[in-house]
């Protein structure tokens, strides 16, 4: 490999000198910010299973959905895709950027404290108010981007300054060379910037009313929703989850990346190309022929890039494979990676137009998006959250390894038995609604297909109840690692929260 | 950096972030006072506590540091 490899902990080979001189001077850095995110994101990852569990029960047997407006399907579906990415993917998201930012520029967070609490307390604020309001009947109807207008500046007024501390810190950082994670966590940072503001851009009927109508309209509004939609999936579920990758499993493997000229190369094709893809979820719409397929193009060019971040972060272990036996949250960050992988196959494959005539308003996109919601995001975010839990707590490790593994096994078997019934329900689903008798007619009706279902339905609610309790035995190990006596603080000669070269 | 300058750098931040917060928190208090419906009352009035609970923090975090200085300033007598 001619390429340098770097890993978190080798940026100092870099600038032998300058690194020494920054050793001397000892910074500290604000954990306090990234421990209050590490909380929220476990929180919130409960909420959200517990809601996905609740909306498969209703969808199995609709008397879950208990009579009342407020816990119907339709007010508590967007709750769910909110916590869970929004809620849970963006506390972890904020506690691992915060803590990677200053750890690789061996600087404490710009603007100080209380912005950083401000940040903290703001976006928490955010994710509870936008969930009040769609219980209480309130919606743009965007997907993933249900908010109304007054929710949507507060939380810009939120990420703006999430974006100035996040700059500010690498502005001011004491490494020459800005680590690749940070690459790809301000790629984010400035991408969901710019897709809230062009997505949610709306006229409220008056500042005393929630409602709002969208600056677009007709097939102009569908393109701008899943130009947003899609990228929020790029940005906020892939991109910025590849540069927790990028610090983590280096880290947790305690070996360099395979290639970091790989890292720079994927990371540029993959935000150039992610943008365009958007169009391949208007497929047989209205949206004109041309940019459907210039939808198919880019998503298929996309997989490229995306299998570059996969076996980069694959590869890293070349050598540190039989880590896997003994450390299960190293196997959860690898196996998120396999997931990813699997993920950004079958998002390609999924964007061909004949695969998506049979796939399109089917289950099986359920089954895709959660493959990578559960398998990458949620995985790789446990893998981070169980490295950082005993460093930030200055505990000598995780109270239990093997209630690690038992967390990983439980949920592993829950992501298969969703996936999988969520697979065989929507072939099977689009292969009922397209099959027709010798005299033309439709051979079955819109209920018969729902009928089908249930089966895969209950199949999918227990899948669903194994990753919660996954979480769940997740939730009281870092309890204990936190509490316990037997992992009583670590020895260290520097405090875990200083600034050493080349961290 | 100095304990100085780090103090001075939290006192801008905290002012700077206090009045952002006390900002946010009138708003939500005109938006309350002349809500039309039940979205804008409960934004409103929930971003005006915030904003009072907020500020009470920054308010307690300075006495906290103040405190902590002079324990350090005692120690080192």
């Amino acid at each position: 490999m001619s390429d340098v490899a770097f890993s978190p902990g080798t940026a100092a080979t870099l600038a032998p000198a300058r690194s020494r001189a920054a050793a001397a001077a000892v910074t500290e850095y604000n954990e306090d910010v990234v421990k209050k995110f590490l909380i929220a994101a476990m929180f919130w990852a409960v909420v959200a299973f517990l809601l996905g569990v609740v909306l498969a029960l209703q969808l199995s047997w609709p008397v879950f959905n208990l009579g009342f407006e407020y816990t119907a399907f339709g007010r508590l579906r967007p709750v769910h895709t909110s916590a869970a990415i929004f809620a849970f993917g963006g506390s972890a998201l904020f506690a691992t950027s915060f803590y990677v930012v200053q750890r690789t520029c061996q600087a404490r967070l710009f603007g100080g404290e209380a912005l950083a609490n401000f940040i903290f307390w703001g976006y928490q604020f955010f994710i509870v108010m936008a969930a009040l309001s769609y219980v209480m009947g309130f919606s743009q109807s965007l997907e993933y981007a249900e908010p109304e207008w007054h929710i949507d500046l507060f939380l810009t007024i939120v990420w703006v300054c999430y974006a100035v501390v996040f700059i500010g810190t690498l502005a001011k950082r004491r490494e020459p060379h800005i680590y690749v994670a940070n690459w790809f966590y301000l790629a984010y940072i400035l991408t969901v910037a710019v897709l809230h503001l062009g997505n949610a851009a709306a006229l409220p009927v008056s500042f005393f009313e929630a409602k709002s109508f969208s600056l677009y309209s007709g097939v102009q509004a569908a393109l701008i929703q899943w130009w947003y939609g899609h990228n929020a999936v790029g940005f906020f579920l892939t991109a910025a989850f590849l540069g927790m990758m990028y610090y983590f499993i280096p880290k947790q493997a305690n070996r360099p990346i395979y290639s970091y000229r790989l890292s720079v190369v994927h990371f540029w094709s993959l935000i150039f190309m992610y943008i365009w893809a958007g169009p391949h979820h208007l497929h047989y719409t209205s949206l004109p022929d041309w940019a459907q397929t210039l939808g198919v193009v880019f998503s298929v060019i996309l997989w490229m890039p995306s299998w570059g971040g996969m076996i980069n972060g694959l590869m890293t272990l070349s050598g540190a494979w039989d880590k896997l036996r003994t450390d299960p949250a190293l196997r959860f960050t690898v196996t998120a990676v396999g997931f990813y992988g699997m993920s950004t196959f079958e998002g390609p494959m999924m964007s061909i137009k004949e695969v998506n005539g049979l796939a399109h308003y089917t289950d099986w996109v359920v089954g895709h998006v959660h493959s990578g919601a559960l398998g990458w995001v949620a995985f790789v975010s446990f893998g981070a959250i169980y490295y950082l839990t005993p460093v930030l707590w200055r505990r000598s490790g995780a109270y239990s390894v093997k209630l690690i593994a038992w967390h990983y096994w439980i949920a592993t078997l829950g992501i298969v038995l969703y996936i999988t019934s969520m697979w065989v329900a929507g072939i099977m689903q689009g292969l009922m609604w397209r099959a027709y008798d010798q005299f033309g007619f439709l051979q079955y009706s819109f209920a018969e297909s729902v009928n089908a279902m249930h089966p895969y339905y209950v199949i999918r609610m227990l899948g669903g109840v194994m990753f919660l309790i996954g979480a769940l035995i997740m939730v009281f190990n870092l309890i204990m690692t936190v509490r316990s006596s037997t992992t009583q603080a670590s020895p260290m000669r520097v405090p875990a929260n200083a600034a050493i070269a080349g961290e | 950096m100095t304990g100085n300058r780090f103090e001075m750098h939290e006192q801008t931040g905290d002012l700077a972030v206090g009045l952002l917060v006390l900002v946010l928190g009138l708003v939500g208090l005109v938006m309350a006072s002349g809500a039309l419906d039940d979205g804008i009352y409960v934004f409103g009035l929930s971003l005006a506590v915030f904003a009072v609970i907020f500020n009470f923090g920054l308010v307690r975090r300075h006495y906290d540091r103040q405190d902590a200085r002079r324990t350090q300033e005692a120690g080192h007598v």
